[in-house]
């Protein structure tokens, strides 16, 4: 999986500069990363890696660990 | 043509069918970095979670030429919202009330509902959106979206209960809005059939977060809004331009001659030729100029016009003509001269790539659209064109129906003005208790206390153990409330935490679901809260106001509530106290209070 790609859309959508999205990125940490833009970012997520988040995961990947754990094994799942 | 800056490709990925959700936030970033022509503000008040209409209504905006700054409204509050507007300087609200929404999954509810519930339900539909229209009266333009449903009808024939209510509903809020000259209905059921409703719906975020459409649904939404509010304000047209070969007929009339261009609605390609031709009539109809501008000899397309036996337009369709070998930018300045209107409200219709490209270069204020060479793609090439005209409503005729209408509605107003905010309230016959350290709630109090952002004073959070302890400790009380009006219970959705020390209780957090924001609930507790101090010996409360990213709609909430400020921090953090004996703010009057353990 792409990580500078994943960072490029969490900072689109974070609205915050690419360079200070990394592992210590979560809900807690980016002032933008509200319950509302979540939503954006899963539908952004799931567009770029043309993968289907589930709805179990779908909410609780609220930290860019998390996002990449999930992103990683969808990824693969669909190689 | 010179190389392409940054924002022409900007605007390039705004109008690609096939630009992703983060290339379209990228470029309107990049866009709303220049300098805008001309910036509305757009409000958008909903009973669902939207929050990507906003990145849709920029992207539309910036494509017709404004830029759009959204405010977005609390959650299924339009009276409230448009307040806000107004004084936030909105020029432009959208209303989304959303059918499923109605009550909890109501349309799952519905066959189970007793009918005299509908009949309340629909009357408060009606009284709150009225009063919504109302004080959106000084608004350019409001949008309200119609009801659709989510699922579809087990009934074979489609005409189950859900469609009844449904269409009953739908009428009401028509009805309501046909009041308002400045009210547009959108609908919403038809945007739901040109996505496909499996396309339209994201039944994940639906029933984790109140979000039920995709991208896709509100991305066409967004678009039939910014064309109804003709791009916010950035055009209003008024003549369409046609050429003639290959436009308004198959082949070219100079070499098959004027009996053989294709026109039959029988055979095609002339059917096509045929069926856009009955279009652009009806645009005529609808009070549309039109207008001849083709490179031909006068005599040929005479004669077509008076001859041919398939012409739909004729002679005297057109309001003028420039049937010449000039180039066709000169014609259009001379046209708009000769019509006295603004070279921005012309529409140009030409199937000559050469000609569309001249005409955008020399005069980019006109609307220059290309008959595409996909012939099949033709009519709805001009049904968008109409919607250029027609989106915006208004022509002389239906100006005059929209003052019909409006004096009607005004005198049903007359009758209806005695409902007001309050009355409304008092309808609704809300319900709080508030409940202390019950143990049942202390799972329900510390997920709250996780969730609440908006109205949390000071996002403290707290683990289920951390509230069991605090209930069952004698120096904090934990007071949760429970909602209810005539709809049914909206359950545990507000909590206060209070620790006594001495002669002194400290509020060290309050905090609301924003489904109960907005009718009182919010300071209707604090008398009881006040009285169970003082009984504990209590003189002095005091409470804390703690800034977060979120949460400065209560910034000045204890204000609201008559506390005095003690101190504040240069962070915005505020302590606020006031003498137990002198806090006399009463508890809403529509409001039925109750109290348990």
């Amino acid at each position: 999986m792409d990580e500078q790609q994943l960072s490029d859309v969490m900072a689109t959508v974070l609205r915050v500069p690419a360079e200070e999205i990394g592992p210590g990125s979560s809900m807690d940490t980016v002032p933008g990363w509200d319950s509302l833009r979540h939503l954006t970012l899963v539908l952004a997520l799931e567009e770029e890696f043309g993968i289907q988040i589930p709805d179990e995961e779908a909410g609780s990947i609220t930290s860019y660990p998390l996002i990449k754990l999930v992103l990683s094994e969808l990824v693969e799942a669909r190689a | 043509m010179s190389t392409r800056t940054d924002p022409d490709e900007a605007l390039a990925v705004l109008a690609a069918d096939t630009s992703t959700l983060t290339q379209l936030l990228r470029a309107i970033e990049t866009l709303e970095q220049q300098p805008q022509e001309r910036t509305v503000r757009v409000g958008v008040s909903a009973s669902a979670t939207v929050d990507l209409l906003g990145v849709y209504l920029r992207r539309h905006g910036l494509l017709a030429g404004t830029g759009v700054e959204i405010v977005p409204g609390n959650f299924d509050d339009p009276i409230g919202d448009v307040e806000r507007f107004r004084a936030a300087g909105v020029r432009h609200v959208v209303l989304l009330p959303f059918f499923d929404g109605l009550l909890p999954s109501f349309e799952a509810q519905l066959p189970n509902l007793e009918p005299g519930a509908v009949d309340v339900l629909e009357e408060s539909l009606r009284s709150r959106y009225r009063l919504a229209f109302e004080a959106a009266r000084e608004m350019d333009s409001v949008f309200v979206g119609s009801f659709h449903r989510l699922g579809s009808p087990v009934d074979l024939g489609g005409r189950d209960v859900v469609a009844t209510v449904l269409h009953r509903f739908d009428a009401a809020l028509r009805e309501e809005a046909a009041g308002f000259s400045n009210t547009r209905v959108v609908d919403t059921q038809d945007v739901v059939s040109t996505v496909g409703r499996r396309a339209a719906f994201d039944h994940r975020f639906h029933l984790r977060s109140r979000a039920p459409y995709t991208g896709a649904f509100l991305d066409e939404l967004a678009r039939r809004i910014t064309a109804g509010a003709r791009g916010f304000g950035a055009h209003f047209h008024k003549v369409l331009v046609l050429d003639c070969d290959n436009t308004l007929w198959g082949g070219v009339v100079g070499e098959d001659s004027p009996t053989g261009v294709g026109l039959s609605p029988h055979d095609h390609p002339g059917s096509v030729y045929w069926r856009v031709q009955h279009q652009i009539a009806a645009l005529r109809h609808e009070g549309v100029l039109l207008a001849l501008c083709t490179k031909n000899n006068p005599d040929d397309v005479d004669e077509v016009l008076d001859r041919h036996p398939d012409m739909v337009l004729r002679a005297e369709d057109f309001v003028a003509t420039r049937i010449n070998w000039d180039d066709k930018p000169a014609n259009l300045r001379a046209l708009a001269t000769e019509l006295g209107v603004g070279l921005d409200s012309m529409v140009f219709l030409d199937d000559s790539p050469f000609e569309c490209e001249a005409v955008r270069q020399q005069l980019p204020m006109v609307t220059t659209v290309q008959v595409p060479r996909t012939l099949s793609e033709y009519p709805r090439v001009v049904h968008r064109v109409a919607e250029l005209f027609l989106a915006g409503g208004t022509t002389t005729d239906s100006r005059d129906k929209t003052e019909q209408y409006r004096r009607r509605a005004q005198a049903q107003q007359l009758q209806a003005r005695s409902v007001d905010q309050e009355t409304y309230l008092a309808s609704l016959q809300l319900t709080v208790e508030l409940r202390r350290d019950l143990p049942g709630d202390a799972a329900r109090v510390s997920e709250l206390s996780q969730k609440s952002n908006q109205f949390n004073l000071t996002t403290r959070r707290y683990s289920t153990a951390e509230v069991e302890r605090l209930v069952a400790s004698p120096e904090h009380a934990v007071y949760s409330l429970v909602v209810g009006d005539t709809f049914g219970s909206a359950g545990l959705t507000g909590a206060a935490v209070l620790r006594y020390d001495g002669d002194r209780a400290y509020v060290e957090a309050f905090f609301l679901s924003c489904r109960v924001i907005g009718r009182g609930v919010e300071t209707s507790v604090w008398p009881q809260i006040v009285v169970d101090a003082i009984e504990r010996g209590c003189h002095e409360l005091h409470a804390d106001f703690v800034p977060s990213a979120k949460n400065t709609q209560v910034a000045d909430f204890y204000d609201r509530l008559g506390l005095h400020v003690a101190t504040e921090a240069d962070d915005g953090s505020r302590s606020y106290r006031i003498d137990a004996h002198d806090f006399h703010t009463p508890p809403p009057a529509w409001i039925e209070m109750s109290s348990l353990g």
